[in-house]
């Protein structure tokens, strides 16, 4: 079930309809073209070489056998085509920054040696048909000198393991330092001496893959000196400055154009690999190129959410006030840093005294990077794991210590609306926590357990600078530009909406323009929960500026058109802008056998003013099951000996199926803060923020014992009740 | 993807020469019933088929019928069939409940028994192109790796476990397998199918080369007999059994006069806990009955470094796969 409390609220006439996506026939009906569906005259197909080896050097490549082969008509390797990947390792994986690109230390080449996880690309080949593209690959001859491997992020900051750089496998931050990411407030050890108790526990989660359906492909076609990219993008405008960058060109020269695409969850950020192989082949070959990953390529090759290590220590006085918090944690980045491999959770506390010690490492698995929310739910996973404990331990109901330790607006620190406590009463009470969680966990008599867990989180809901433009013709014909794409939230069918509502006018008099950066200008991408927001805001402006034109000139006529356009600046004065939320969840466990069953799951989210719900609904659930995937289920094994990994694919990370998800009640509270479009805020993030914490606390309040990893599997289950 | 050739054969004997011959020009052939698999391992480089033998466009081995002395089924039978059909439904229900529990309800539709009984190990080594025994080489990786899904019973030295959720089932109601080859037909008793890799490490049953499995016979069962398949899945569809137990009892009112319980997902062939099936004879089913009969099953384990969790995990499905089958 789903409800929205809009109490305060007035109704508006297009926002808060469950409204459906403007693009569903041609979506259902197969009439949406997707990359992989556009064929252009003369194009290749291209394959990639990439390492079997975890590390090693390449001590020579021949592939003269691969270039003799009929059909094949463009070779490249790292040899002849150095091409950095600017977004593919970033110091301090600062994405959005281009000075940081240029000081970037250790750089990502579309092919690399040595190479340095399985999966590294090495060269590619460009043929008239797929299949020939794929002998060719086999006919490249590779020479490899073996060098040692470190998978574990702990065992690669050890004294005398495997070093992945000269420099070593401590990541650089933003400056080129080789030093941890550090936040201290307060006085930690002060606070801890305040404390009349101290707990302390270590917790661990595994890589997660995004796993959108659509695996990474991009296709090339080279115009004289402009390139036209088809890229599954999330973020057309940053993807045509990126290629623009690592291409050597000016970005009027790159026009990228992503339409359809099957997903992206974090994965197709920015520039991918796959446009700049492609971009290359084409030009080399005169022809478009179309470059396509296999699922496993996908898996392996891109990146996903890294593994980390949290040490946490939390000093409590007997009453329950939190006095200091302290974090010591390692991050996964595998060879390459994309982002910044943070652990965030720490700061939903209130705490004065709180030290956070981040180390991103170099290993020799497979790349991490964005993933949904990409600091959030393996960070949340632990702290709320650690103050659930903390709260048991202490005889205190979660919610109770939650209550009193949670951050809340100071004089410092303005929020433009507060709705936390408010969701999380509401949480409860819709979920009847009292009821449903058992006092003393694992307390149920028999093998078969039931127990209850919670979490909670705010989320960034800032605003910021995206464009838009709108046009009206003499039949009262809306025409909105606006440079997102569509990943899944729809955003296409947003923009419409937010435009009607600013202009007055019904949806089906306004039509979209999207997804081309040679039509609509910039937009901040679909990525980070800003689309709705940001490019919101400026559809608001467009619309405004056009109904004063509308009002100073009347209506054109004829052939004429009126046309308005804006790329605001907004600012929140001074305030953080938050969303918020907290998720309610029962489960059973099997303790004969390990299994998990969730029984019940409740959501509650502030975010702002609902512009679909239909959709936002969707966001919620679709982000929870990612989470629940990440609690229970997924993960990628890699075999210590041979530095191989072993369960890429949706069978072997065993995502959930349809019939292993739990029915998830969404409710909204709305609200108006007067930021951003109508008030609306994120939510594209929220539901896979505190779908493991919650999942993971419910599991402990079942069974008395707590999972310090995940996914929370069978055999951790069975050895924990042994 | 490599070429292919594809041959459509009309008749399991031709399908059998047809792969003799391609052997002798030197070619690598398969038999594909569904394909579910086999084109996947093709691609990913496991299997490297230059010619596959195409049975369905083989006419034979569709049916599900009685010839009095015996249930016979068609060994391309698909497995949302098997899990329908009233007569296997009516006698042989483990068999229905375990084809039903096969993989996802596309995989069920197109895959085969045969297919199912001899799809090769889904050990994460192997599958992952590493040059273990089944890939012909000649070391099991799992032994000092991961193993957590591995074998815990009949390992060595290979310890992959099969995957056939059908088989136990077939073993546990003695059936009768029946093979065609380039030199004619056989019948080899459902125990003696499948080949711990004590005896042959590379293959997992005693097919020769250029042999299929056609069909199966299940022997007429009394009146008294009732059958369970019990599977414990690492999620809820589309994926093997990390345990399965299938039982076949005779009883008299609650009393056991006779007992079949062979368990899928721990061993190198489907197993026969002997030990189990003796204890249960002359047994009134009953809760305590069913625990130590758990017990009982994991008295022979072998746990790797990292698959002790599966002996709970046997004993439990064993219990339950037992009160499953109490009368009334």
């Amino acid at each position: 079930m789903s409800e929205f409390t809009r109490e305060g609220l007035e109704p508006l006439a297009t926002l808060g309809n469950d409204t459906p996506r403007i693009d569903a026939i041609e979506r259902v009906t197969g009439q949406a073209k997707f990359t992989r569906d556009w064929k252009l005259p003369g194009m290749l197909y291209a394959k990639v070489l990439r390492s079997p080896h975890p590390h090693a050097r390449i001590v020579s490549i021949d592939t003269s056998a691969a270039e003799a082969l009929p059909g094949v008509r463009s070779v490249i390797t790292y040899e002849n085509a150095q091409v950095v990947w600017g977004a593919g390792s970033v110091n301090g994986g600062r994405q959005y920054n281009d000075p940081t690109k240029d000081a970037t230390i250790h750089r990502r080449y579309i092919f690399n040696n040595p190479v340095r996880f399985v999966g590294d690309s090495i060269a590619a080949v460009a043929a008239t048909d797929r299949h020939i593209a794929e002998e060719a690959l086999t006919l490249i001859e590779v020479e490899y000198e073996q060098l040692p491997f470190v998978l574990e992020p702990e065992q690669a900051l050890e004294e005398g393991a495997p070093q992945v750089y000269a420099e070593g496998n401590l990541c650089p931050d933003f400056r080129g330092e080789f030093a941890p990411m550090v936040s201290d407030i307060g006085d930690v050890e002060a606070g801890f001496e305040e404390a009349d108790q101290i707990f302390e526990e270590r917790y661990e989660t595994g890589f997660i893959h995004n796993a959108q359906m659509e695996p990474r492909c991009s296709l090339a076609h080279w115009q004289g000196d402009k390139l036209v990219l088809y890229s599954p993008s999330q973020g057309i405008s940053n993807c045509r400055h990126d290629t623009a960058r690592d291409l050597g060109l000016e970005d009027h020269q790159v026009q990228v154009i992503a339409k359809y695409m099957g997903g992206g969850f974090g994965n197709k950020n920015q520039n991918q690999d796959a446009d700049l192989i492609a971009a290359t082949l084409s030009r080399r070959a005169g022809v478009p190129v179309m470059l396509e990953y296999s699922r496993r390529e996908d898996w392996l090759g891109v990146h996903g959410r890294w593994p980390t290590v949290q040490y946490y220590r939390v000093g409590v006085k007997d009453d329950g006030e939190v006095t200091a918090m302290q974090m010591r944690a390692y991050s996964g980045m595998g060879p390459y840093r994309k982002n910044s491999g943070g652990i965030s959770g720490m700061d939903a506390y209130g705490c004065p005294n709180r030290y956070r010690e981040i180390h991103p490492v170099y290993t020799n698995r497979t790349t991490s990077g964005n993933f949904r929310a990409p600091s959030e739910p393996h960070g949340h996973y632990g702290v709320e794991n650690m103050m659930d404990e903390v709260a048991y331990q202490i005889g205190m109901d979660p919610v109770e210590f939650t209550l009193l330790n949670m951050r809340r607006p100071t004089e410092e620190q303005q929020f433009t609306n507060y709705s936390l406590e408010e969701v999380i009463r509401n949480g409860a009470e819709r979920f009847n926590w009292p009821a449903r969680r058992r006092v003393i966990p694992g307390s149920d008599e028999g093998p078969i357990k039931r127990g209850a867990g919670f979490s909670f989180m705010m989320f960034r809901a800032g605003v910021g600078t995206s464009s838009a433009i709108v046009r009206v013709n003499a039949n009262e014909e809306y025409t909105l530009y606006v440079g997102v794409t569509d990943i899944g939230p729809g955003a296409k069918t947003t923009m419409g909406m937010i435009a009607a509502e600013a202009l007055e006018v019904p949806l089906s008099q306004v039509e979209v323009v999207w997804g081309d950066t040679d039509r609509c200008p910039y937009s901040v991408g679909e990525s980070g929960s800003r689309t709705t927001i940001m490019t919101g805001i400026a559809v608001v402006e467009a619309a405004e500026d056009l109904k004063r034109q509308i009002a100073d000139q009347g209506m054109p006529s004829g052939t004429d058109v009126l046309i308005a356009s804006a790329t605001p600046r907004p600012t929140t004065d001074g305030m953080t802008r938050q969303c918020f939320g907290a998720h309610f969840v029962e489960v059973e466990v099997d303790t004969r056998i390990g299994t998990t069953k969730i029984l019940k799951y409740t959501t509650v989210h502030e975010s702002g003013r609902i512009i679909n719900p239909s959709t936002a609904r969707d966001q919620i659930r679709g982000a929870t099951i990612q989470g629940i995937g990440q609690a229970l289920y997924e993960d990628l094994l890699y075999d210590p000996q041979s530095g191989q990994p072993l369960t890429p694919g949706y069978y072997r990370a065993r995502h959930l199926t349809h019939k292993d998800i739990p029915d998830i009640d969404v409710h909204f509270i709305e609200v108006d803060d007067g930021y951003g479009p109508f008030g609306a805020k994120t939510a594209g993030e929220s539901g896979i923020i505190l779908a493991p914490a919650a999942v993971a606390n419910a599991v402990a309040n079942a069974i008395g014992k707590r999972m310090t990893s995940l996914p929370i599997t069978r055999d951790k289950i069975l050895g924990a009740m042994s | 993807m490599k070429a292919l050739t594809n041959v459509n054969a009309t008749s399991f004997a031709e399908a059998a020469s047809a792969a003799q011959s391609a052997r002798q020009q030197g070619q690598a052939v398969a038999f594909s019933g569904g394909g579910t698999d086999l084109l996947q391992q093709i691609k990913d480089g496991t299997d490297n088929a230059d010619v596959i033998i195409n049975l369905r466009t083989v006419g034979d081995g569709r049916s599900i019928g009685s010839d009095g002395a015996a249930v016979a089924i068609g060994g391309l039978v698909t497995l949302t069939e098997l899990s329908q059909d009233p007569l296997v439904l009516s006698g042989l229900s483990a068999i229905a409940q375990a084809a039903g529990s096969v993989g996802t309800p596309q995989i069920r539709n197109v895959g085969t028994l045969a297919g199912n009984v001899t799809q090769r190990p889904w050990c994460w080594y192997y599958r992952n192109g590493f040059n273990c025994f089944k890939a012909g080489g000649n070391e099991c990786f799992s032994v000092n790796g991961e193993n957590g899904q591995h074998a815990i019973f009949g390992g060595g030295p290979s310890y992959i476990v099969h995957p056939s959720d059908v088989a136990p089932a077939l073993v546990a109601f003695d059936a009768v397998f029946q093979v065609t080859g380039p030199d004619g037909d056989r019948e080899v008793s459902a125990e003696d199918f499948f080949v711990l890799p004590i005896t042959n490490p590379e293959r997992e049953n005693s097919l020769a080369e250029n042999e299929l499995l056609t069909g199966v016979r299940i022997p007429n069962v009394s009146a008294n007999t009732v059958s369970t398949y019990h599977k414990i899945m690492d999620r809820e569809a589309w994926t093997h059994a990390e345990v399965g137990v299938a039982a076949v009892i005779q009883r008299d009112g609650n009393e056991v006069q006779n007992a079949k319980v062979v368990l899928a997902g721990v061993a190198p062939i489907p197993w026969r806990v002997q030990a189990v099936e003796e204890f249960l004879a002359g047994q009134q089913i009953g809760g305590a009955v069913a625990r130590e009969a758990g017990e009982i099953g994991i008295q022979d384990a072998q746990p790797l470094s990292n698959n002790a969790h599966k002996l709970p995990m046997i004993t439990t499905a064993i219990e339950r796969a037992i009160l499953n089958l109490a009368a009334g």
